[in-house]
């Protein structure tokens, strides 16, 4: 029971720690339930590159920002979207996805979400390589846990209402459209919602605290604009994987949105408590 | 953006009345008996330019036929051409499901039989047993004739409307019974402006390209059902949006319906963008006596892996590069002729022959949908993926050895035979849930044969049939390496200045990088 305690315990003090667990059940999903072509030396090179990419970014610049985890959620992230049938692609992708967030960065903050640059890079670059919107297909109790799921992240790291927003938004453009005006069915409506890249995109993409708006306001502005995107880009130029291409070209706009609504950058982990130690310096209690 | 960007694709309504149709909505004039159970579709994808050709499998009265197909735009005489019947079967043949047979030599004489390879007569395939293979303004009801062709035997209108009901009433009173709930499915349509396509047969045509004009004139030559076969059509359209819908054919049908999806695109493979794309059950060992009863295996395999996937994936039954150029194989083993540059040519791949040169890229994609409404609420969304991986649905078969077979070695032989037979029995069972106690006699054959019986104990399964896999490219032909390696060298590069240039900084300041 203590250890039970205490498992969980580790998995809710770091919102990284949940994100991959879950990210991995689903990759394990995906591979054995719905026997995705991807073999293990594909998962082995991509976790192995993105993760030695991170060590050997983290040495350079002097340790600074040592996350490994966050590394192996970019690589677990690449895992589950970006198909390619080259190695080297793949590598490829997670390398310049590590990269990315070392080399482009505005105050302290980098600009784009890893993984999402890793694949839109490899995709424009490379021609090799593509995203299989439909691969998740529409079962009901795996689309019900990846939200559930997903859903605990985000209220523990407080950005909960990115997703909301997002997805309501769009669903509500999605049933004017396709309900009121074209006279659709409800399932057909239901059916456009129930794709789990979607939901993947919705819970564990958009929602990466650190390349999103950092204020509620702007984020909620941020969130509406990607729906509105997403919106016109799916029925009017037939982008299925559009919240993909949108997140990527919208990073501007992050950096425009901190400027205007100004709000301390997220932390992963948040300092308790702090203490005054009798030398002066100041110790963040959980980092000891 | 221009407004056909706005439109809804190419719709093919199709309105069955016996058993099942595709997207086609066939439209009985008179209550005749319509069958349409598995619809065929070639689907040509370069850019944004698609073409479409619609086998018509139609077996009723000629003059009874009527077919309505939405399409984005007006179309132009130029845009509609009526495609060759022969090129569906090749396509059938060449991609459809396949048997492969190896045979065993004889341990206990000494000579090497050469693994032989024959294709199983593709006429026992499934897809031939499930036939798988198989101007002027009516200001009344709101429907506007936008165009008025003679393609050969057809009689073509492109019509556009404004409402449904007008246009359910234009199409009854224009002779043409469609089903009651056939206006709810139209309107989605109509919302997105799309144009109806109207075809029908003009038989005095068709009797003439057909021949059979003169001797009409002395004998009363009775209609018989099924005894006209009817032209595929062929349409071409530029549009960004690549489906199939498949909503107006599920108008009154009820159950399910197949459809075969042969995709030819530059890139590499088809998938399905809103329903899962699987791969069918392929490479396994499957016990002699299914060369017999292929099709009927092929069709439960289908039913029980279609069920497997909530019966709501889209199947991949094969993969190829077919291009005229292509070095490698075509099919691994061929069970038909695959398709040479005419016949891509006559399935609309302009880009096959290109100033006298033969194009190395065209890969061929089937697809296999079986959907219901319950199942498939939204037409089918495709895109085109770079991926050129080689798939062909096959099934192994192992005929035994012959001959005497007392030596040592032949009674080994015999004791991994009785365990290969019936793991083959049980990959059959687990293919198609078929009751495979009854085949009993296939295992104990072999287990007669042994001598001492407990040397099943003392053998191990023996060697499978090793699964050589398809020749796909890999990264050894890819035109992008040299740009993909560049690229890894400049990101290392990069680490390394920055690394200097940082250690530069630290020396100067007399630190350690692990205490900044």
């Amino acid at each position: 029971m203590k250890e039970w305690l205490s498992s969980i315990k580790f998995l809710y003090e770091d919102a990284r720690h949940m994100q991959i667990l879950y990210l991995s059940i689903f990759l394990y999903y995906g591979i054995n339930e719905l026997s995705w072509e991807v073999s293990t030396l594909q998962i082995v090179s991509v976790i192995g590159s993105t993760v030695g990419t991170q060590m050997i970014w983290t040495k350079i610049t002097g340790g600074k920002y040592n996350s490994w985890k966050s590394a192996l959620i970019t690589a677990l992230g690449l895992c589950l979207l970006l198909k390619s049938t080259s190695l080297l692609t793949l590598i490829l992708a997670a390398v310049l996805a590590i990269s990315s967030k070392f080399v482009i960065r505005i105050k302290n903050k980098h600009l784009f979400n890893p993984a999402n640059f890793g694949i839109i890079i490899s995709i424009l670059v490379f021609q090799d390589a593509w995203i299989s919107p439909g691969q998740w297909g529409s079962s009901a109790l795996f689309l019900f846990a990846l939200s559930v799921l997903g859903g605990i992240i985000l209220f523990k790291i407080g950005r909960l209402e990115t997703s909301i927003v997002f997805l309501g938004s769009l669903f509500l453009m999605e049933y004017f459209r396709t309900v009121v005006y074209q006279g659709w069915e409800m399932d057909v409506l239901f059916h456009k919602f129930s794709s789990g890249t979607l939901l993947l995109f919705a819970f564990f993409m958009i929602t990466d605290p650190m390349t999103i708006p950092n204020a509620r306001k702007s984020r909620v502005i941020w969130s509406l604009i990607l729906a509105g995107a997403t919106f016109f880009l799916t029925n009017w130029v037939q982008i299925y994987t559009a919240p993909i291409w949108i997140l990527f070209f919208m990073t501007p706009l992050t950096v425009l949105l901190d400027k205007v609504f100004p709000q301390t950058k997220f932390e992963w982990i948040k300092p308790i408590k702090k203490v005054k130690v009798h030398h002066g310096s100041i110790i963040k209690m959980n980092e000891i | 953006m221009k407004k056909q960007m706005l439109l809804l694709t190419l719709l093919i309504a199709a309105i069955a009345f016996n058993g099942s149709s595709f997207c086609g909505f066939y439209v009985a004039k008179a209550d005749a008996k319509l069958f349409n159970k598995t619809s065929q579709i070639i689907l040509v994808r370069d850019g944004d330019k698609t073409t479409v050709t619609m086998s018509n499998d139609f077996t009723g009265d000629v003059k009874d036929f009527a077919m309505v197909v939405p399409v984005p735009t007006v179309l132009k005489r130029n845009d509609i051409k009526i495609a060759k019947p022969e090129l569906f079967n090749k396509l059938d043949a060449y991609s459809g499901p396949r048997l492969v047979e190896y045979y065993d030599s004889n341990p206990c004489m000494r000579y090497d039989v050469d693994e032989l390879m024959l294709s199983a007569d593709y006429s026992m395939a499934p897809t031939s047993i499930n036939s798988i293979s198989s101007g002027s303004t009516e200001k009344k009801y709101k429907v506007t004739i936008e165009a008025k062709y003679s393609v050969e035997e057809y009689d073509i209108l492109i019509l556009s409307a404004k409402e449904s009901g007008g246009l359910k009433h234009w199409l009854i009173d224009n002779g043409y019974k469609i089903p009651d709930d056939a206006e709810e499915v139209l309107e989605p349509y109509i919302k997105n402006d799309m144009k109806f396509f109207v075809v029908k047969v003009n038989v005095e045509k068709l009797d003439k390209i057909q021949g059979i004009s003169n001797v009409k004139k002395y004998i009363d030559v009775p209609e018989g059902e099924g005894s006209r076969t009817l032209r595929p059509l062929q349409i071409t359209y530029e549009s960004d949006k690549f489906m199939l819908p498949i909503r107006l054919g599920m108008a009154n049908a009820s159950g399910e319906q197949d459809m075969i999806v042969y995709a030819l695109t530059k890139k590499g493979r088809v998938e399905c963008t809103n329903y899962r794309t699987a791969k069918i059950p392929t490479n396994e060992n499957v016990p002699l006596f299914i060369r017999d009863k292929f099709g009927k295996f092929y069709v439960d395999l289908f039913e029980k892996a279609h069920a497997s996937e909530d019966k709501e994936a889209i199947f991949l039954e094969y993969a190829w590069n077919i291009s005229p150029q292509f070095p490698g194989v075509k099919c691994d083993p061929c069970v038909g002729p695959p398709p040479i540059y005419t016949d891509l040519l006559e399935a609309g791949v302009d880009w096959a022959v290109q100033n006298g040169q033969a194009s190395s890229d065209v890969f061929f994609t089937r697809l296999h949908v079986r959907y219901s409404r319950e199942t498939h609420p939204q037409d089918l969304q495709f895109h085109v993926t770079p991926n050129k991986e080689h798939f062909q649905a096959r099934y192994i078969l192992t005929n035994p050895a012959t001959g005497d077979l007392s030596c040592d070695e032949g009674q080994k032989y015999c004791a991994r035979k009785v365990k290969q037979r019936a793991d083959e029995l049980e990959n059959l069972h687990e293919l198609t849930s078929w009751n495979t106690a009854q085949y009993k006699d296939y295992v104990t054959e072999y287990y007669d044969k042994l001598e001492d019986p407990t040397l099943i104990y003392k053998v191990d399964g023996g060697k499978k049939h090793e699964i050589v896999p398809p020749v796909f490219p890999g990264d050894n032909n890819d035109p992008n390496r040299g740009l993909k390696i560049g690229i890894l060298s400049s990101v290392l590069g990069l680490m390394l200045f920055i690394f200097f240039i940082k250690r530069r900084k630290w020396l100067g300041q007399g630190l350690h990088p692990q205490t900044t």
